[in-house]
């Protein structure tokens, strides 16, 4: 007991968060203020704009003044037919353009893994259509791809008996959504190569030794390790295809008559047509909604695929 | 089960570079524990690849049970393989990740789970861990894991590549004693890669020795230890290695630290035959007897290091040979910078040729 006694007690140590002053704290922050100025000024300024416009009634082809008219504008979107026709070609176009691409992509990937000879070639050949702007991707493919008399799509399937379709007119949406496909594939083949290489070897050569074969392994390990990227993959995608413009405008303008109308160029013609500024930033301050809505989804998956990353 | 037959087999991986694995003849019997051993990149990994046919030959063949497997896919060999890393599958459960080579194999489910508990209790795995993840298992469990995953399947080869190697020395010493013992209880032919001779002595029924790819010698741990074939198994097996000196012939002996070390005759025979003027010497530590004064190897102790239940003891004998190092008991250990005697058996002395390093006679 009395060798208890003596010991000294254990000093105390206080445990505290390494506290930063406030002062500290801003001394910090202040060489990053320029930029979020900026920031707040180029994104946050416009926004404020658009949501002021969308509660007044302001038509560009009158010379009566903008003036607040409540919620009515508001009422006008969620009641034309034409906006839900367009977000429901926008999600349409969307869906199947991200989906095949991240199919094909997947395939691609899977082929592009293994070794052969000019893969390098191969691979730089398969991601340039992702490097293409995409309005002069939607004139290639307006003008000397999909053209009834002189499109390169015609010749190739005259053979077949298939001669001067007027592929833009007859299969509007189908086309547009194929030059999006075709833009997108190489994007989604690079995610999910990057996913593929990040398998562990080793794992494949003990899937082969348990006795799997090629497509159990992919079923069974492959897939579920490429799960993230795939997710990934198709939310960016969906986050930028949503907006699609620049083929819709250039390939087919929206038709015929609202065939390939989505929301970015439903938004367009309430500006240039019919002068609507009121209803076109209410139509913009839902589609923000919307997007962001799916953005925080892009983002969480984002964290997971990170979060995986560092367990692995 | 089965036999397992290397017959001159070879993998070359570069066009120019050596052979990894050169012409090996290996027989490995029905049941048996056959260690490969060796330093690193003497072509271990490589041999145990090519019998699971991840690994393609270059020449000769590999046979299992009597068949020839060279061109059989490793999904036909009916192999379990144990990697150094484990190679589990992430996103699988453990118990997901040792009945998966059943499910392959068409296994329905009930049977699966039996089997795998059945695994799961021979290694001590409970069975709430049986529904995680490998990532939140520790190293060992991780193992023991990556063992169930092969003794589930009930194959006919276990092949294991340093599956001890990550974890620490504790474990390692327990988990050896576990394997050899589930070896046995199994009886399923393993061919066990490690580059731990101590492994190989203690678990191996019989230990094959490689270096740069080609075989030095096959038999059991007690024969590599008392006939090694060449300098390299004698210097490579044992704990502390052998001492291991070129010495200088005369009548009768070789010349070793100011005295004539006796040698057999038949050694003696050899090394006229071959008109050898020198050879290799090799004295185990543990054969370097404290000699009070009396023996016949004088020296000066440079180093003591204490184990506990014995020292050892670097010392430089007189003349300008290399230090040697002795075994001795460990209570009473002579001090740095003490002379010291040593005593030697002859039949206790090696003999190497010293440009091939072969065995002279003995
Ligand atoms: N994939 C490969 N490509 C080219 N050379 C290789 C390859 N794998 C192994 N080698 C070479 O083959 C030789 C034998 O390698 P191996 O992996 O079989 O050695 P090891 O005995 O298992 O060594 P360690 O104890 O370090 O694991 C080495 O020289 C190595 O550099
Ligand atoms: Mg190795």
């Amino acid at each position: 007991m009395t060798v208890i006694e003596d010991l000294a007690p254990p000093p105390k140590v206080e445990v505290r968060p390494r506290g930063v002053s406030r002062r500290e704290r801003w001394q910090r922050r202040l060489p990053l203020l320029p930029a979020l100025i900026y920031t707040i000024v180029v994104t946050q300024i416009p926004f404020l704009v658009t949501l002021y416009y969308s509660f007044q009634s302001y038509f560009w082809n009158t010379t009566a003044p903008a003036h607040f008219n409540g919620v009515s504008n508001y009422k006008t979107v969620f009641t034309t037919p034409a906006f839900r026709s367009a977000l429901w070609r926008s999600v349409v176009m969307t869906a199947a353009a991200v989906i095949i691409a991240m199919i094909l992509g997947v395939a691609l990937a899977v082929l592009l893994d293994r070794k052969f000879f000019g893969r390098g070639v191969v691979r730089t050949l398969l991601i340039t259509p992702f490097l293409i702007m995409p309005a002069a991707a939607a004139l290639v493919w307006a003008g000397p791809m999909l053209d009834p008399n002189f499109g390169l799509l015609n010749y190739l399937l005259a053979p077949f008996g298939v001669h001067h379709v007027a592929w833009l007119s007859t299969h509007a949406l189908g086309s547009v959504i194929v030059v999006m496909i075709w833009q997108w594939t190489p994007f989604m083949t690079l995610i999910v190569l990057a996913g593929l290489q990040s398998q562990p070897p080793d794992v494949l050569e003990a899937a082969k030794v348990d006795g799997a074969g090629a497509f159990a392994t992919f079923r069974e390990l492959t897939l579920p390790h490429l799960r993230p990227y795939i997710e990934l993959g198709i939310l960016l995608g969906s986050i930028y295809l949503v907006n699609v413009f620049d083929q819709v405008r250039l390939m087919t303008n929206g038709g015929p008559g609202t065939a390939t109308t989505n929301l970015p160029f439903y938004l367009y013609q309430q500006v240039n047509y019919a002068f609507d500024i009121g209803g076109a930033a209410a139509t913009g301050v839902v589609t923000v909604i919307l997007t962001i809505i799916v953005a925080t989804f892009a983002l969480r998956m984002f964290a997971r695929v990170f979060r995986f990353e560092e367990a692995v | 089960m089965a036999q397992v037959r290397y017959v001159s087999a070879s993998r070359v991986y570069g066009k120019n570079a050596p052979p990894a694995v050169d012409a090996l003849d290996l027989e490995i019997r029905d049941g048996e524990f056959m260690v490969l051993v060796g330093p690193s990149g003497s072509g271990k990994t490589t041999a145990l690849r090519m019998l699971a046919g991840l690994e393609p030959l270059d020449a000769g063949r590999v046979e299992i049970g009597e068949r020839d497997v060279t061109f059989v896919p490793p999904k036909d060999r009916d192999i379990a393989m144990v990697f150094q890393n484990y190679a589990l599958y992430p996103q699988k459960t453990v118990a997901q990740n040792m009945g998966f080579a059943l499910k392959m194999q068409g296994v329905p489910k009930d049977e699966r789970d039996r089997r795998v508990r059945e695994a799961a209790r021979l290694l001590d795995l409970d069975d709430q861990m049986l529904d995680r993840k490998p990532r939140q298992l520790s190293g060992g469990q991780r193992q023991r894991v990556a063992m169930g995953r092969a003794i589930v399947r009930e194959p006919r080869v276990f092949l294991m590549d340093e599956p001890l190697s990550n974890l620490d020395a504790k474990l390692r010493v327990q988990t050896r004693s576990q394997i050899a013992e589930l070896q046995r209880r199994l009886g399923i032919t393993t061919v066990y890669v490690t580059h731990d001779q101590v492994e190989a002595m203690t678990m191996g029924h019989r230990v094959a020795v490689l270096a740069r790819g080609k075989l030095q010698q096959c038999a059991t741990p007690r024969e590599l230890y008392d006939n090694p074939v060449n300098q390299f198994v004698a210097g490579f097996i044992g704990s502390p290695a052998m001492n291991l000196q070129t010495v200088p012939l005369t009548d009768g002996g070789a010349r070793l630290a100011g005295t004539v070390l006796p040698l057999p005759a038949a050694v003696r025979t050899a090394a006229s035959q071959a008109g050898l003027g020198e050879l290799v010497a090799g004295i185990r530590p543990e054969h370097l007897h404290l000699a009070n004064g009396s023996g016949e190897l004088a020296g000066e102790v440079l180093l003591v290091e204490d184990l506990g239940a014995d020292a050892l003891l670097h010392v430089r004998l007189a003349g300008d040979a290399d230090p040697v190092v002795a075994r001795t008991e460990g209570r009473t250990p002579p001090a740095p910078g003490q002379q010291v005697t040593f005593h030697v058996q002859p039949d206790d002395i090696f003999a190497f040729h010293p440009v091939t390093g072969a065995r002279l006679a003995g």
